[in-house]
């Protein structure tokens, strides 16, 4: 179990000791390449922006103003990342969808369930303008606060709950037909998210 | 306006500083590196430093040195006596060494006689050496050390060593050689029957023609 | 405003949050790029160093720039003169401060290897790593059977170094050549990584 702090090992890195800088991609790689996977909609653009990402971060190290919060500020480097390769490549057709499952860690109870409505949801997601799905994803699987989302993207926060609100009306619209084995239908009009929890 | 004008006293400071930084070219500031001694022994190993440096010594050595005791808990009377004891043997490590020893070579010295090895046979390794077309003596530096370290007695592991270095062996072999003994001695020989054995067949495996 | 359905927002969102790893070589790929750009040197003082974006007066600039442009020239005089100095010191390329050559030094991997049946935390800490116990890359792991190892990138030429155990016991490398270290009462081992120094 490693003791030392971001903080700590950005410091060294910033003194010479560039291969500890393995241990930061080491931290966060796993987390952050599920944003980038989400957003980007395939392995190898996310992975590319991930790495991407890791190198700019490496080069800009000493502009990094609070060494505590490496991952926040490499998170945002990531962010400005995937929308440059998903601005340039274009949405991509949503192949290899066995890939990215290869990518899961956890293991399958139901794999042909799962894969099922797993492929549902991604071809929604890739089927939301990127704002839309940018803000969605950093707001329920990052589960971060509408303020660090605008700091993150530049947005105001009224713009990014309206693209939250957006992102999920037309996920729902997508889904709607979509079959659950363990729900007959899709639930509707139930209350709303409480947003309280989130910011 | 207060506040720009300090901005403006940072930038230039701050591009002094880089240049100066970048034309000496320093990792980390020692200055840095030591903050975790003590200031009065901060300073005294830092003017060590600097005299290392003015006299053409290796400087580094030194504040490894320091930085070593520190992590072992000596308090700084400790460190500072190292660091002047060290600073000796690097002087007498050059000197014996010849003005175009490299800084691994002189370090390396260094631990040889403070393992007790003579100036002069520092001098006749570097000369046996030359003569056997070897350009550099840090390896052999390192094992006659560890010879002594294990128990053979410095004037056994001196001869082994020069012999060895007269007929021309490669590093690979010296390595070899002084891992041929660290096993003996560990299985129970004595550590000059074991030195002097292990080099009469180093020797012979060794030499200018392999 | 049109209301979400919680749960079926929670599905797709617990769809969505599952682990994702990345490919075997992701590390490799970031670090070789990382070590490919040029290292950093000046830690803490990096951040000094940065730019930054100044407002001020015209009349301020004015001075400033000035003021930049005396102490570039001067400075950068005086490095001239250092460097001409240094070329022509028959000494200048030769007992260099290892400060230089030790951390512009080309890194090569070394393993390290302890036996150690009963540690539960073996470190590697040497002159390569300002006998600093809490470098991560030097840390190693337990492979087994009392078996501790660790492969790190260290910088060509002599050094010296030890293992700490569980933080608090120092021991020396059995396999390694020793070091008559007793000015700390506690031994050391010596490395020599070929490339820099060695050979014939």
């Amino acid at each position: 179990m490693d003791r030392s702090t971001d903080a700590q090992i950005v410091e060294r890195v910033l003194r010479g000791d560039a291969e500890l800088y393995a241990e930061l991609v080491k931290r966060y790689r796993d987390r952050y390449a599920r944003y980038a996977l989400h957003m980007l909609g395939n392995r190898e653009d996310a992975e590319e922006a991930l790495q991407d990402a890791f190198t700019r971060a490496y080069r800009s190290l000493a502009r990094c103003e609070d060494p505590e919060r490496f991952g926040a500020w490499l998170f945002r480097i990531l962010v400005n990342r995937c929308r440059t390769v998903g601005a340039r490549r274009g949405r991509r057709s949503r192949t290899f969808v066995s890939d990215d499952l290869a990518l899961l860690e956890a293991a399958e109870d139901h794999p042909a369930d799962r894969t099922a409505w797993r492929e549902e949801i991604d071809r929604a997601l890739s089927r939301l303008r990127p704002e839309q799905r940018e803000a969605f994803l950093l707001k329920y699987v990052e589960e971060l606060g509408y303020d660090e989302m605008s700091r993150l993207t530049g947005a105001g926060v009224s713009a990014l709950k309206m693209r939250v609100m957006r992102a999920c009306d037309r996920l729902r619209e997508l889904l709607s037909d979509v079959r659950d084995d363990r729900e007959v239908r899709v639930e509707r009009g139930f209350p709303e998210v409480n947003d309280a929890k989130h910011s | 306006m207060r506040r720009a004008r300090a901005d403006v006293l940072l930038a230039v400071v701050a591009s002094c500083v880089s240049l100066f930084a970048a034309a000496a070219g320093a990792q980390a500031p020692n200055e840095v590196r030591l903050a975790r001694l003590d200031s009065s022994t901060r300073t005294t190993v830092l003017a060590l430093a600097d005299s290392a440096r003015r006299d053409h010594l290796p400087s580094e050595p030194l504040v490894d040195k320091a930085l070593e005791g520190s992590q072992k808990g000596a308090d700084g009377a400790r460190i500072v006596t190292a660091v002047r004891g060290l600073y000796a043997e690097l002087r007498t490590a050059r000197a014996a060494l010849g003005a175009s020893a490299s800084t691994d070579e002189i370090n390396a010295g260094a631990n040889a006689l403070h393992a007790g090895l003579p100036m002069r046979n520092l001098a006749q390794l570097r000369s046996a050496s030359q003569h056997a077309g070897r350009a550099r003596v840090t390896v052999p530096l390192t094992v006659v050390t560890d010879l002594v370290a294990r128990g053979v007695p410095v004037a056994v592991a001196s001869d082994v060593v020069l012999s060895l270095a007269r007929a021309g062996l490669r590093d690979a072999d010296f390595t070899m050689f002084q891992r041929n003994v660290r096993l003996d001695i560990e299985r129970g020989a004595d550590a000059s029957t074991a030195a002097q054995t292990r080099a009469r067949g180093a020797a012979l495996r060794g030499g200018r023609s392999s | 405003m049109r209301s979400i359905p919680e749960r079926w927002i929670n599905r797709v969102v617990a769809e969505l949050r599952r682990p994702v790893r990345v490919g075997d070589d992701f590390d490799d790929k970031v670090m070789n790029v990382v070590r490919g750009m040029p290292p950093h040197r000046f830690g803490a003082w990096s951040r000094a160093i940065r730019p930054r974006t100044i407002t001020i007066s015209p009349l301020l600039s004015g001075i400033a720039a000035a003021l930049l442009l005396a102490v570039t020239l001067s400075v950068g005089h005086l490095i001239g003169a250092t460097r001409t100095a240094r070329a022509s010191s028959p000494r200048a390329d030769l007992a260099s401060d290892r400060g230089g050559s030790t951390h512009t030094a080309k890194r090569r991997p070394v393993q390290f290897v302890l036996v150690a049946p009963t540690a539960r935390k073996v470190q590697v800490v040497g002159d390569f790593n300002d006998w600093d116990a809490t470098h991560e890359e030097f840390r190693a792991q337990h492979r087994g059977g009392g078996v501790w190892s660790v492969t790190a990138a260290v910088p060509e030429g002599h050094h010296r170094y030890s293992f700490v155990v569980d933080d608090s016991v120092w021991v020396t490398d059995p396999t390694a050549p020793r070091v008559l270290d007793d000015d700390f009462g506690l031994p050391n081992s010596a490395l020599v990584v070929e490339g820099g120094d060695v050979g014939r």
